[in-house]
């Protein structure tokens, strides 16, 4: 009897074994990639990260929005291990990570890889004020209206900001009007902004606490307050940037592109204004910004986790970026560049 | 009997060790931060009114404090909180430094590089955009700056800004305040005169 028994316990005892253990059928830890990136390209990462992860069922895409420069600092100063940055203005790469790693070895980076560009739009509603007289052609004289109110990001936070006051400054020169600022903008702040005028370079000087006065300009922290002030009718129209307003779903006004910082071929004329900010919200970028074309960037810090993993992503999102979408900002022509693609480093796009 | 003792142990041995493919160590083991350890006792807090005062975070801790609750959003509407938060009005701060008059500005910073600007209205609570849970614009209640030092009854954490940070306290809950002004890792505070 016992003798009998023997293989049966055994048998018993290894199909136990085989079934607790799980291993025929182990569960897949998924492998983060944590992407963080500026607050305008997450409705197309969003997207794409679906679709990734659809593809890759092993991978967890982690993103993380800021305004751009803070994108940067989650990585230099507060030495957050992401794996891929982008960022919608791409001086900022080799501005602040083309420098050493805090106790570390080499650069943050040594490349980027431009990938899309973007304009300022005028965003508005079916409820704005004058909507149905608004175009391309009037947009300032409408927005310099008393009863007109309008809204723009806090230009220490996001580059969406002070790229507002850099197109009103620009409008003054393409319409050959100079008081289009003040009527617009500059009048209705506690100290006023004044443009000042210097061997053909616009400037305005912002002070410390940016304070509207009265009901006329509403400033809010980001793209996601603005808009939805707008659509709550708190303000009659917005600045923002071409592909926001699409995502948002609502109507908007293309400006000419000698003003809407949307093309390299003006790239002279937008540098013919600058903001200077009221401080230096962070000490590691100084306060002055001189108009330029929008332009977005990518890259792989070199304190990046899951190097192999993040190449793979952004390979794929620049790819999706080329097939476009609601809300994503516009492809560039020009082909990527990756350095693990091409023998030398690229240093641009 | 034996033998048959010895395979049974051998193999409850195979399976106990094999079992542990049930849980498999997370193929990630980075921290979604890296948190130095951090040792507070040499940490202090310097303000530069018209006379300038520097505090350990133990004569912080024992100076009179405040309990409101804050709830702050960042720009892309990422929301923190809410929290019940624990520690010293701005305002206490600044009448020990030898006070503000309306005009000066507090500029407060943190070593890692990021400064904010509070102007005289705001110091007193007044100019902030307020939210309800929705992200909703609300009518500001009254508001106070706190440096806090305690989130939920519990010291800060590296990741929360510890030792010290802004919060923009309200009596009343779930009341969102833009983030920008919740500075993190404080560890300067200046006032500066209109004069300057």
């Amino acid at each position: 009897m016992r003798g009998n028994l023997y293989p049966v316990v055994i048998a018993i005892i290894i199909g136990i074994f085989v079934i607790s253990s799980g291993c025929t059928d182990r569960p897949v830890e998924k492998v983060p990639v944590k992407v963080v990136a500026a607050g305008s390209l997450l409705v197309p990462l969003a997207d794409a990260e679906a679709r990734y992860e659809a593809l890759h069922p092993e991978i967890d895409i982690q993103v993380e929005g800021h305004g751009s420069i803070q994108a940067i600092r989650q990585v230099t100063e507060i030495n957050r291990p992401f794996d891929v940055v982008a960022v919608a203005d791409e001086s900022l790469i080799p501005d602040l990570m083309y420098c050493p790693v805090q106790n570390g070895e080499g650069n943050y980076t040594d490349w980027y890889t431009t990938f899309a560009r973007n304009e300022m739009v005028i965003a508005y509603t079916a409820n704005s004020r004058y909507h149905d007289e608004i175009t391309r052609d009037n947009w300032y004289h409408v927005l310099s209206r008393p009863d007109v109110r309008v809204g723009f990001s806090n230009p220490m936070l996001d580059a969406a900001g002070y790229r507002a006051l850099l197109v009103t400054m620009l409008a003054g020169e393409e319409y050959q009007d100079w008081t289009i600022f003040s009527r617009v903008i500059g009048d209705y702040f506690d100290p006023p902004l004044v443009v000042e005028n210097e061997d053909d370079i616009q400037t305005v000087r912002l002070p410390q606490v940016l304070k509207p006065l009265g009901n006329k300009i509403a400033v809010r922290d980001g793209s996601v307050f603005l808009m939805s002030l707008l659509e709550a009718g708190g303000i009659d129209y917005a600045f923002e940037y071409r592909s926001v307003a699409e995502a948002q779903g609502v109507p908007y006004i293309i400006l000419p592109d000698t003003i809407n910082l949307g093309t390299d071929q003006f790239n002279q004329e937008y540098h013919r204004a600058r903001v200077i900010l009221g401080f230096p919200r962070f000490s590691v970028i100084g306060s002055e910004r001189t108009g330029m074309p929008i332009l977005y960037a990518a890259t792989i810090p070199s304190t990046a986790v899951r190097v192999e993993e993040a190449r793979e992503f952004l390979e794929f999102f620049l790819s999706e970026v080329q097939k476009g979408g609601r809300g994503w900002p516009e492809p560039l022509d020009t082909p990527h560049e990756f350095p693990w693609n091409i023998n030398t480093m690229a240093a641009g796009g | 009997m034996i033998r048959t003792i010895q395979t049974g142990l051998i193999l409850l041995m195979l399976f106990i060790v094999g079992a542990g493919c049930i849980n498999p160590a997370p193929v990630s083991s980075s921290p979604a931060v890296t948190v130095p350890v951090e040792d507070y006792r040499s940490w202090t807090l310097t303000v530069n009114g018209t006379a300038r005062q520097v505090y350990s975070l133990a004569e912080l801790r024992a100076l009179p404090a405040t309990t409101g609750h804050g709830f702050a959003v960042s720009t892309v509407g990422i929301k923190y909180g809410p929290y019940i938060c624990r520690g010293v009005l701005l305002t206490d701060l600044l009448e020990r430094a030898g006070g503000i008059s309306q005009g000066d500005q507090v500029w407060i910073s943190a070593p890692d590089g990021y400064l904010w600007v509070f102007d005289y209205d705001q110091v007193q609570g007044n100019g902030f955009i307020t939210f309800n849970e929705s992200l909703k614009e609300i009518p500001p209640p009254p508001l106070r700056i706190l440096l806090a030092y305690e989130f939920d009854g519990s010291p800060l954490t590296y990741n929360d800004g510890a030792p010290l940070r802004v919060a923009i306290i309200s009596d009343e809950k779930n009341v969102v305040t833009e983030g920008s002004a919740w500075v993190k890792w404080v560890d300067s505070i200046e006032v500066h005169r209109k004069t300057q």
